[in-house]
């Protein structure tokens, strides 16, 4: 079986991402933050040091992380948490379903409004984008690291530092690209970052998150347990246990800790391998007949978007399904993207590279691609 | 003496913190008089510690 799919899920991980995992649930087994016995004073720690980790990884130096259990949640969380009435967000055409769909809702209840930066318009200059998209109430400039349907890289530092500038909070979806992009909160002046955990930050699914430049003041998403301050009759106003209801994913939190470790060490290795093969991939993908790859000048993460000729995108992923290979099609969670460029009908084969794949496993794609021509 | 937190994450980075200037302590049950702090806190002997977590919300239980 040849996986491809790595921008849905990592499935393969490193090692000692399963043993962090093992050895989590076999030799620790209790939540953090609840009992008060050395196990539970054991599994808050490791939950402190995970904190430390991730915000270091996003180039923050306070532990100012909110875990969830991905990053539609903490997404979710931050929009409804930080968004007040009247407020007007400006977005680009790249974003996943996960930033779309809670800001769509907002402004559905009348509280928000919302501007979409078109794909043409992505090439503009800061002050450009800043005439065109940003209003007088325009409190929030959203963007996503990389596209979940074309892989290109959407982030610009220079356009997060010029609309922190102009007194904007900003925001990064980090989940298509974390372990592939470096990130610096301090330094990009990014005010907040959603992770998730399972795709390349090769983490265990269930674990995501927010990492916020200062502690936040707004509503969390969810009351309920926080560990802390039980006798009150709302969640306490205590960071980040307030944001934290409920009993934390801690075997795929840990799992995270090993996982980014393992990507400090491993980060100049997987990203020349990744980079090799996409360039490879594309490089052979260009020479099929009818073969159109979205995105393809653009600087880009491991992931690929194409379509073949007038063929839909679910009959090639079923064809390469039954050769023992796994792509998605159809209509991906960027309904904005489907509509930039324009395969809202026909949707898009999506071809994602991970750090365990190989070029003899690309050669045997492009094989079966090539008799697209003959069913 | 106890140092107590409401921030269970507070505990951890005062643990952190006292350990790389090399004082002892240890993380212990929180003394049930302060119900309103969090279930654990940082038990030490070393004195003047305050001035390493000024930063951080917290109170020392003697």
């Amino acid at each position: 079986m040849i996986y491809l799919d790595n921008a849905a899920t990592t499935k393969y991980k490193p090692e000692e991402v399963y043993k962090a995992y093992e050895f989590y649930i076999r030799e620790v087994g209790v939540s953090p933050g609840r009992g008060s016995y050395q196990l539970g004073i054991d599994a808050s720690r490791m939950l402190y040091k995970t904190r430390r980790l991730v915000a270091k990884y996003f180039g923050l130096k306070e532990a100012n992380v909110i875990f969830t259990k991905n990053s539609t949640e903490a997404i979710n969380m931050f929009f409804n948490g930080y968004l007040k009435q009247g407020d007007h967000v400006v977005i680009s055409c790249y974003e996943h379903n996960a930033v779309l769909r809670p800001l769509h809702a907002l402004k559905e209840k009348g509280i928000i409004d919302y501007s979409v930066m078109s794909r043409d318009d992505l090439l503009l200059s800061e002050d450009e984008i800043f005439d065109k998209y940003v209003k007088i109430n325009t409190v929030l400039f959203a963007t996503t690291l990389a596209s979940n349907l074309t892989g290109r890289v959407i982030y610009r530092s220079e356009l997060i530092r010029y609309m922190k500038g102009k007194g904007i909070c900003t925001f990064v979806d980090s989940s298509q690209g974390a372990g592939k992009i470096h990130l610096s909160m301090s330094d990009d002046e990014i005010d907040y970052i959603a992770f998730t955990g399972h795709k390349d930050l090769l983490a265990l699914p269930g674990v995501g998150g927010l990492v916020c430049s200062d502690k936040p003041n707004w509503k969390p998403l969810l009351q309920g347990g926080t560990g802390v301050l039980g006798d009150s009759y709302v969640n306490p106003e205590v960071f980040p246990e307030a944001y934290e209801a409920g009993t934390l994913n801690m075997p795929a939190i840990w799992s995270l800790n090993a996982a980014l470790e393992w990507i400090k060490q491993n980060y100049e290795s997987i990203n020349k391998h990744e980079k090799e093969l996409t360039n490879y991939l594309i490089e052979e993908l260009g020479k099929i007949s009818g073969v159109v790859i979205y995105d393809k000048e653009y600087d880009r993460v491991g992931t690929v978007g194409i379509n073949i000729s007038m063929k839909k995108s679910n009959e090639i992923v079923q064809l390469l399904d039954e050769n023992g290979i796994c792509t998605r099609g159809g209509i991906h969670c960027a309904v904005l993207a489907h509509e930039a460029l324009g395969t809202k009908e026909k949707g898009i084969i999506r071809i994602s590279i991970g750090w365990t794949n190989k070029k003899e496993e690309i050669d045997t794609l492009i094989k079966v691609l090539k008799s697209v021509g003959d069913f | 003496m106890h140092i107590v937190f409401y921030s269970t994450s507070h505990v951890f980075e005062t643990e952190e913190r006292l350990k790389e200037k090399g004082i002892e302590c240890k993380i212990v049950p929180t003394p049930v008089t302060d119900k309103a702090y969090c279930g654990v806190c940082v038990e030490t002997d070393a004195e003047n510690v305050g001035q390493y977590i000024e930063d951080l919300e917290h109170r020392i239980v003697e």
